[in-house]
């Protein structure tokens, strides 16, 4: 369904990708780890058009296109059939809960207003926020704005979900609301290609566990192989001290 | 049309350049002064109590309000007059009193807001800090408070200076020959002729004068943040 | 030292009828200036660009000078030019030396209104996180209905506080439009102090105006914000 080849990028002298591939079929839970600066929110942002990669291609469909030179209307199509989300939310401050939802249907997909109300309070439903459709965001906490801004990316029924660290912002006891929200999606069938440091998450949904460093992928497997039998040095050593830490945490 | 002699403008800038010094000194007894008025304000708004707080505030508010000509023209009329009333006689003291004395009134409620905005600037638990591990609160004031208040502070005071030096042009409408009282000199002196290449030369002064006075206080700023590495963790 | 108060009452009543010349100088000005500044702050945002440059080079130019100059050599200027175009180039009998001075007081207070709205458009769009501009582009948005919908509605709650100090910085620099014979509140109450020189009363009455015309200034936009600001009321509650 989407195949993105060997992207390259570099920020001035700092070469941030060298050479990324990615397959993703449909259903696929892609769970992609590494250490800070491995490159691997930078990759999941070229996918979106947010970062302009310096070289790569995707094939998403029955589109293809160069990521460096794509036209604005590529650029368009392939963003209306993902969904992003962030790290720190970027809900849109000036809108309610229920406005952000339906922005993206209304506005950029043209869906009719009553229709778009509908899905909207539908995805705000699944996420359990059916009590908060009218609070802005500076009302809600952060687990209640990340779970809306889940809400924002399942309402314009996306091809493939797109999330950065979403819950790396969020005070410890708020994490799990926001996990249990991508756990029931990943259950639904939808395709999630998910940056975290979540083991938990990575171990109890993943279909398939990519570990990126230096801007390379160093090795990719299902969930199983990758924590029980890494074939990498670098990946051993990555979840070793990982684990650590998330044993502390605990 | 009437004609044009870009010459000219450089012509009039050896004569306009004597009076620099008149310009930089009203500004300078401006800042001593309203900076010191400024300060005790800032000082009274922070410190005492809500009555001077009031006070403070509608001080500022009402300056705010007052075009600076107004109000230069109320200071160079009415001041003599109220002083006479006391007895002292101001009708021959110098027009750069009646300047530095109406733009120390306006620049000091900016100063206050200056003051005080970089005072709340600084964490409290600055001063805290200082006075747990032994110090003073004059030396937590001098040695940790000041330090980062002014760097703080800096970005604003190059605003108000700026304006300052803009406003002081008007000193001229009251007789104060500085840079702009010399080119309304020479444009009377050449019965208005050339006024155009003047006012121009005027412009390339005072563009000049605001742009080494915002320049320099960035630097100023620039360093003290780079050299003693303060406020480092804010950014 | 004595007041003549009978004097303040009459400049009072005379004065009144500079009310709506000053507004008027106010208010057609940041009108007329709004839509440019903007234009121009975007256009300044883009640093790279030449139309970037030239922009950072006018405000830099405008806010480094002082207003009185601006108006002293525009006035002088303004005439011969407009004469010229007039005369010369549309061929038409039009005594220039007519028309009403305000035109110029307009030109001059809205090419130095421009600048001042430039830089607070400008840092009012830099306050808006980069993160809402990128959200907006991921969810479909392109990027004029991320400006219009998104960016712009939450510049201008940042925008106010500033926006409030430089139309109460714009009225009291229409107070120097006598200088182009503007017939202001400032004019007036100059005319009448002259007569018997009682620059201490007049100015005194009209310092009273200025404060209440700019405290309704401050009213207004009070309750713009309170409008407008709707969701970063609620966070602060």
């Amino acid at each position: 369904m989407l195949e993105i080849r060997n992207v390259y990028k570099a920020f001035g002298n700092n070469q941030v990708l060298n050479g990324v591939d990615l397959k993703v079929n449909k259903g696929d839970i892609i769970v992609i780890l590494g250490p800070s600066g491995s490159g691997k929110t930078t990759f999941l942002r070229t996918i979106n058009f947010l970062e302009k990669a310096d070289k790569g291609t995707i094939d998403f469909d029955d589109i293809h296109t160069e990521l460096q030179s794509a036209s604005h209307k590529t650029i368009n199509k392939i963003r209306k059939k993902t969904a992003f989300v962030f790290q720190n939310y970027n809900l849109f401050a000036n809108k309610t809960a229920l406005e952000n939802v339906t922005e993206g249907l209304i506005v950029a997909r043209k869906v009719p207003k009553e229709e778009a109300i509908k899905r909207a309070k539908d995805a705000l439903d699944k996420v359990g926020l059916s009590e908060r459709y009218d609070y802005y965001p500076s009302q809600l906490s952060g687990g209640q704005q990340q779970r809306v801004g889940i809400a924002r990316a399942i309402a314009v029924n996306p091809d493939v979900l797109l999330f950065d660290e979403p819950t790396s912002a969020l005070d410890p006891e708020l994490i799990g609301e926001v996990l249990s929200v991508m756990k029931k999606l990943a259950k639904e069938g939808a395709t999630m290609i998910v940056v975290t440091h979540e083991m938990s998450f990575a171990q109890e949904v993943a279909s398939r566990v990519v570990f990126m460093d230096g801007g390379v992928v160093v090795e990719e497997g299902t969930a199983k192989q990758i924590f029980t039998a890494p074939k990498e040095k670098r990946t051993e050593q990555f979840l070793r001290r990982i684990v650590r830490d998330y044993d502390y945490v605990i | 049309m009437r004609p044009f002699h870009p010459a000219y403008i450089f012509e009039v800038l050896p004569q306009l350049f004597p009076y620099i010094g008149v310009t930089i000194a009203v500004t300078f007894g401006t800042v001593l002064g309203g900076g010191l008025i400024g300060l005790l304000l800032a000082a009274a708004k922070i410190k005492r109590g809500r009555i001077a707080k009031i006070l403070v505030n509608t001080y500022v508010y009402l300056t705010r309000c007052i075009p600076s000509i107004v109000m230069l023209f109320i200071v160079y009329y009415g001041l003599p007059e109220l002083l006479m009333v006391f007895g002292i006689d101001i009708n021959n003291v110098h027009k750069a009193f009646f300047v530095i004395t109406t733009f120390s009134i306006l620049f000091a409620a900016n100063m206050s807001e200056v003051f005080r905005s970089a005072y709340e600037a600084v964490d409290k638990g600055q001063r805290e800090a200082a006075i747990s591990i032994g110090m003073s609160e004059f030396q937590a004031f001098r040695r940790i408070l000041l330090p980062q208040c002014t760097v703080y502070a800096i970005p604003n005071f190059a605003n108000a200076l700026v304006n300052l030096i803009k406003e002081g042009s008007l000193a001229y409408t009251i007789g104060l020959i500085d840079i702009m009282g010399k080119g309304q000199l020479i444009i009377g002196l050449n019965m208005g002729s050339y006024s155009l290449e003047t006012y121009l030369s005027l412009f390339l002064l005072y563009w000049i004068l605001t742009i080494i006075s915002e320049k320099s206080l960035k630097l100023l700023e620039k360093r003290l943040l780079q050299g003693k590495k303060i406020l480092h963790t804010a950014g | 030292m004595t007041i003549n108060t009978a004097f303040m009452i009459q400049t009072f009543l005379d004065v009144l009828a500079g009310i709506p010349v000053t507004l008027e100088l106010t208010f057609i000005t940041l009108l007329v200036s709004f839509p440019i500044a903007f234009f121009m702050a975007l256009q300044k945002l883009e640093k790279k660009k030449f139309s970037g440059k030239i922009v950072s080079g006018y405000v830099s130019f405008i806010r480094g000078t002082p207003v009185v100059l601006q108006i002293l050599f525009l006035y002088s200027l303004l005439p011969t030019i407009l004469n010229y175009f007039i005369k010369e180039v549309l061929n038409l009998d039009v005594d220039i030396f007519a028309l009403n001075p305000i035109i110029y007081a307009f030109v001059v207070f809205s090419l130095n209104t421009i600048a001042v709205l430039t830089e607070v458009f400008r840092s009012a769009l830099l306050t808006v996180e980069h993160g809402q501009l990128e959200a907006a582009l991921a969810i479909g948005l392109n990027k004029r209905q991320a400006y219009a919908r998104i960016i712009i509605p939450q510049a201008v709650v940042f925008a106010l506080p500033n926006l409030c100090n430089a139309t109460i910085n714009l009225m009291k620099s229409t107070s120097l439009a006598f200088m182009m014979t503007v017939k202001d509140i400032t004019a007036i109450a100059k005319v009448n102090a002259a007569y018997g020189y009682n620059y201490i009363e007049a100015y005194l009455v009209i310092s009273v105006l200025y404060i209440i015309l700019c405290t309704v200034v401050q009213f207004g936009y009070g309750a713009v914000e309170r409008y407008f600001s709707l969701y970063k009321r609620i966070s602060t509650n």
